[in-house]
């Protein structure tokens, strides 16, 4: 019987253990073996790579754009972490106080998630953002503040926030269901028993949901940091033909000094620079998920 | 045991599946040595592989996707089309790596030749044969010789290595019927010719100028080489320091512009398209672009849209005049590993001359490679700019080739032309 199951187990976990190894493992390993050398094309042979031991590193932290994506980054992942854990959790705790229509509301909110961000970004640029006919112009416009319609919502002092904004609204709906499942497991004795105490809404909040949403909290944070880390397409929405350093993110820029992906005809391609902004990131986001354990520990209370 | 055997056997036979599938398209070819055309004549039953830069919806992919068949009715060569669109500047080279069969490709003239050169086949003697289509004589003496002289300047040791296609010229691409309007009766060649017309077509209601993310870079290396020069103003780029005087100067033309109401109030805002869209809309008058800008908003601006164009002018007595402008195509690159490089050549020659060059054209709004072509009305003023040209600019006069560069530039110029920075604190900002 033991032996049956041993082979079992190689016939079942051999195949996944092996695509692991070439389609994760080994891309991985050449990756941050990559970011040591100097390489140009992310598919030239090892032969013609020439080590360059940290030389890539400090050519991306002495580079004025490099470091526009760093804080860029920051800002998306602090100003906007902040205002999508909030809205998202005032959203998910007024979804299930037994408002009515809680499941149009929810789809409603969850809809940016569902359309392809492309499709998002052009609806914001075009018909939002836009001076002439935009959403924002013409409510500006109708409220009869004629300085602040004319805003230029895309120009290089805005367009971040504008980005931002635009991105966050799309992130929403996501985070909502996380916290709306993690709020439906609290059993509803407990809200009963404290609004028989004298406990208003607040106090119910503050010291009922708040503190039985540790976990998703935690989750939450992760979910957040690995998906901003990814931050790409929005930034190739907001400044589509080549990088801008109000909107540029590590991974666009990863991009451009791996394909040589602007409009210019000569672009300098740097793969092993490229490798060392996707080591960065990826320690970045062990150092956030460490950060988030550390600050939100593992107390639940068993439900 | 038996078991354990099966067990065995069948990872075994997973692993050789697995490993079957990643390196099925890793096939031995044999190099050309020294990237030489193998000698013997085209064969009729052949496969050429071709990478394209077009999309298939594109004008460009429809009439070439029509020219394969009428090319394979004629000759009996299929070219197998892989429409690759722009992310071909991340699939082409893995597949060359790779070892694929790749016989065409296609992209930017200087892309081609500069970041693929080392796959490429010489095809100097390919081209020195005739063809059909080209009246007994080669084929470089029947397309445009600019661009060949262009393409063999560029290629691996000065050698052709690619055959240019859809040639562009970079200039100011303008609404004429504004300039009838607010009677202009001839393109400015100098700074104050160009003053002079911007007030005329602010006087008639309209916006002279406009510009967006994708090209200010191209507008400031234009008007720096004309303040400077070319020389001046790629040493610039080289040096990574945009620290010429004359940079104040620009910042002081552009912020008159700007005071004077001569460039649109939506340029510091415009993502690309949006600016080249204010001219379709009829608001704006000039807009300095390629000779692509009028297949590019064809399905926004009218039918009978006015096409005038015309070098950008001369700026400073140390710059260079109209003569200097940025000329370029795109080209095919032949494989130099490709079993059929004879076959892909002849596909070449079949669109660069005759009919399927002119229906190119004509399809694309673009310009003929043949020199006995007819250029579309819509580029007409082009053709002459061309002709005059002497001095040939790289692409934004090399303001695009470093990212940091360019990035300044966007910020910069369109807190300029928004009225947040004067000349000085442009120049500065453009020194740090």
């Amino acid at each position: 019987m033991k032996t049956k199951n041993k082979s079992m187990i190689v016939i079942f976990l051999a195949p996944a253990i092996f695509l692991y190894t070439m389609v994760f493992l080994y891309p991985t390993i050449r990756t941050v073996i990559m970011s040591f050398f100097k390489v140009e094309g992310v598919t030239d042979a090892v032969s013609a790579w020439k080590f360059n031991g940290l030389g890539n590193f400090r050519t991306l932290f002495h580079t004025p754009l490099f470091m526009s994506a760093l804080q860029n980054i920051s800002l998306i992942w602090l100003v906007g972490g902040v205002g999508v854990m909030l809205v998202s959790l005032l959203f998910g705790v007024i979804l299930t106080s037994g408002v009515h229509g809680k499941s149009f509301f929810r789809s409603v909110i969850y809809l940016p998630n569902v359309i392809s961000a492309v499709a998002m970004g052009t609806m914001w640029i075009n018909y939002v953002y836009n001076p002439n006919f935009g959403l924002l112009s013409s409510i500006l416009k109708t409220l009869g503040f004629s300085e602040a319609a004319a805003t230029q919502w895309t120009g290089p002092e805005m367009v971040f926030w504008s980005m931002l904004v635009a991105y966050c609204f799309g992130m929403v709906g996501y985070h909502m269901l996380i916290w709306m499942s993690g709020i439906e497991r609290i059993p509803v004795d407990f809200y009963e028993a404290a609004t028989i105490e004298g406990a208003n809404v607040f106090q119910r909040f503050s010291k009922i949901t708040l503190p039985l949403l540790k976990g998703v909290c935690r989750t939450n944070i992760v979910l957040w940091t690995v998906s901003t880390m990814a931050f790409f397409v929005w930034s190739q929405l907001f400044s589509p033909v080549n990088l801008s350093a109000s909107t540029v993110t590590p991974m666009s820029y990863m991009y451009e000094l791996v394909f040589g992906a602007s409009n210019s005809a000569i672009t300098v391609r740097d793969s092993g620079a490229g490798a060392a902004i996707g080591v960065i990131l990826t320690i970045v986001v062990v150092i956030v998920f460490l950060f988030t354990q550390l600050i939100v520990r593992h107390d639940d209370v068993e439900l | 045991m038996k078991k354990k055997l099966c067990s065995l056997m069948a990872i075994v036979l997973i692993c050789a599946m697995a490993l079957g599938g990643c390196g099925g398209a890793a096939q031995s070819s044999a190099p050309a040595a020294s990237g030489e055309a193998p000698a013997g004549d085209a064969k009729s039953d052949v496969t050429v592989t071709y990478y394209s830069m077009w999309n298939e919806t594109e004008p460009q992919g429809q009439t070439i996707a029509e020219a394969a068949e009428a090319f394979k009715e004629k000759t009996g060569i299929t070219v197998d089309i892989n429409w690759q669109g722009r992310d071909i500047r991340k699939t082409l080279q893995p597949a060359l790596d790779a070892g694929q069969e790749v016989d065409l490709f296609d992209e930017d003239l200087e892309r081609v030749n500069g970041t693929w050169g080392k796959y490429l086949l010489n095809v100097e003697d390919l081209a020195a044969k005739s063809y059909d289509t080209t009246d007994g004589k080669p084929l470089t003496d029947v397309i445009n010789k600019k661009l060949v002289d262009l393409a063999r300047s560029l290629g691996p040791d000065g050698k052709l290595s690619t055959i240019p296609y859809q040639p562009s010229t970079f200039l100011v691409m303008y609404n004429k019927d504004i300039f009838k309007t607010a009677g202009i009766t001839a393109v400015p060649k100098t700074w104050e010719e160009w003053l002079d017309a911007c007030a005329k077509i602010k006087a008639a209601g309209k916006t002279p100028i406009t510009v967006d993310d994708a090209y200010m870079a191209s507008l400031f290396g234009y008007h720096m080489a004309r303040l400077i020069g070319k020389d001046k103003t790629l040493a610039m780029v080289e040096n990574k320091k945009i620290d010429d005087p004359a940079v104040q100067t620009f910042g002081e033309q552009w912020k008159e512009m700007y005071d004077k109401g001569y460039i649109s109030k939506n340029a510091a805002g415009n993502i690309y398209p949006a600016g080249q869209q204010e001219v379709a809309s009829g608001d704006v008058a000039m807009y300095l672009n390629g000779t692509w800008l009028p297949n590019e908003i064809k399905n926004s601006a009218p039918a009978d849209f006015n096409w005038g164009t015309f070098a950008y002018p001369a700026v400073g007595k140390d710059g260079d005049g109209p003569e200097a402008n940025q000329y370029g195509a795109q080209c095919f690159g032949i494989n130099k590993d490709s079993k059929h490089a004879e076959e892909a050549f002849q596909f070449i020659v079949f669109m660069t001359t005759g009919e399927w060059d002119n229906k190119l054209a004509a399809e694309s709004i673009g310009v003929p490679m043949a020199n006995d072509a007819t250029w579309p009305t819509q580029l007409a003023d082009a053709k002459a700019v061309l002709d005059a040209t002497t001095t040939r600019y790289p692409w934004a006069v090399g303001m695009e080739n470093d990212a940091d560069i360019n990035a300044k530039i966007k910020t910069n110029f369109a807190l300029l032309v928004s009225g947040k920075l004067d000349a000085k604190g442009f120049a500065d900002a453009m020194k740090k």
